[in-house]
């Protein structure tokens, strides 16, 4: 019977946390406590982190980053665009296919390097290390989701560069539980991967 | 729709299917309690099996890229599926545990007899 008392008390906790996720701005708050700000200045590069591509077709989070790093790039805060990301498909990567958007619109050939090894962020830092730091490029612009930061600045700085953060996302205040259940859905993966990744010594 | 309308539209409906049982099936207002805690159980059961399927998930990922050097990423744990699946699973046990617990108590009143 305990053991049912202790299954009482889990759902529970499993009903409360879906009615506030649901029906309260507790996910948007979660996610404003755990967003770093944007630290934008003068670099030697900005790293935009690879998202997702699927036969050559940038993802809606991949193209937003990208337009992001563009952007950046063309306010003049830094002099070479740094595009990450594979593919899991036989189409082109997804940094081949962010390279190709970010020359239509007017970033010349010799600012864009492309990455396109690394599957996980904690292999982005190492080959983006391996990739930038023969160049002298000490300084980056970070571009990814305000909440992935949270994982992917302590893993760049490891790997012994000075990150400025730079989150391509926009705070918005859901209105819907639907909205607000996906926000809250995003908050707690992140802070899962973060766990994982403290427990494993990433960082 | 407004949140706080699905909220009272939902009040409603519930309010009508409290009345239709109490008036017209003659059901016990008192299991309500019962009902609710029996609820509870189920939910929990789901999330015992939500944790149990993404730590089993998690554990097969990172073992299939260690020892067969394939990569798998971890980004398919997070998808919806997993929940309603674990909810079925929780679902089940907890009907299971119930019929199971019935019976026995049904065979230790018949063997006392």
């Amino acid at each position: 019977m305990k053991g049912m008392q202790v299954c009482r008390l889990i759902g529970l906790g499993g009903v409360v946390l879906f009615l506030a996720s649901a029906f309260t701005p507790v996910a948007h708050l979660l996610d404003i406590w755990l967003n770093a700000p944007a630290e934008l200045a003068p670099s030697d590069a900005i790293v935009v982190l690879g998202q997702g591509v699927s036969r050559g077709v940038l993802s809606g989070d991949s193209a937003t980053r990208a337009s992001h790093g563009i952007a950046l790039y063309q306010r003049g805060l830094a002099p070479l665009l740094v595009f990450s990301g594979g593919t899991s498909d036989a189409g082109p990567t997804e940094a081949a296919a962010r390279a190709e958007f970010a020359r239509a619109r007017g970033v010349p050939q010799h600012a864009i390097l492309i990455e396109t090894k690394a599957r996980t962020t904690r292999e982005e830092a190492q080959r983006e290390k391996a990739l930038l730091q023969p160049k002298g490029v000490r300084t980056i612009l970070l571009v990814t989701d305000s909440l992935h930061l949270l994982r992917a600045r302590p893993l760049f700085e490891q790997a012994g560069f000075e990150v400025r953060s730079a989150p391509s996302d926009t705070f918005f205040d859901p209105d819907t539980p639907e909205e607000r259940l996906g926000l809250m859905r995003g908050v707690l993966g992140e802070i899962v991967a973060l766990l994982y990744y403290r427990m494993a010594g990433f960082i | 729709m407004e949140p706080i309308l699905i909220l009272i539209l939902v009040g409603l409906t519930s309010l009508c299917s409290y009345l239709f049982g109490l008036k017209r099936l003659m059901w016990s207002s008192r299991h309500v309690a019962a009902a609710l805690n029996k609820m509870l159980e189920c939910i929990g059961m789901t999330l015992i099996f939500f944790a149990l399927n993404l730590l089993t998930a998690v554990s097969v990922v990172l073992a299939v890229r260690e020892i067969a050097g394939v990569f798998v990423s971890v980004y398919t744990i997070g998808d919806p599926a997993w929940l309603a699946l674990s909810f079925l699973q929780g679902l089940i046990f907890q009907w299971w545990r119930e019929l199971s617990s019935e019976r026995q108590s049904q065979g230790s009143q018949t063997a006392g007899h």
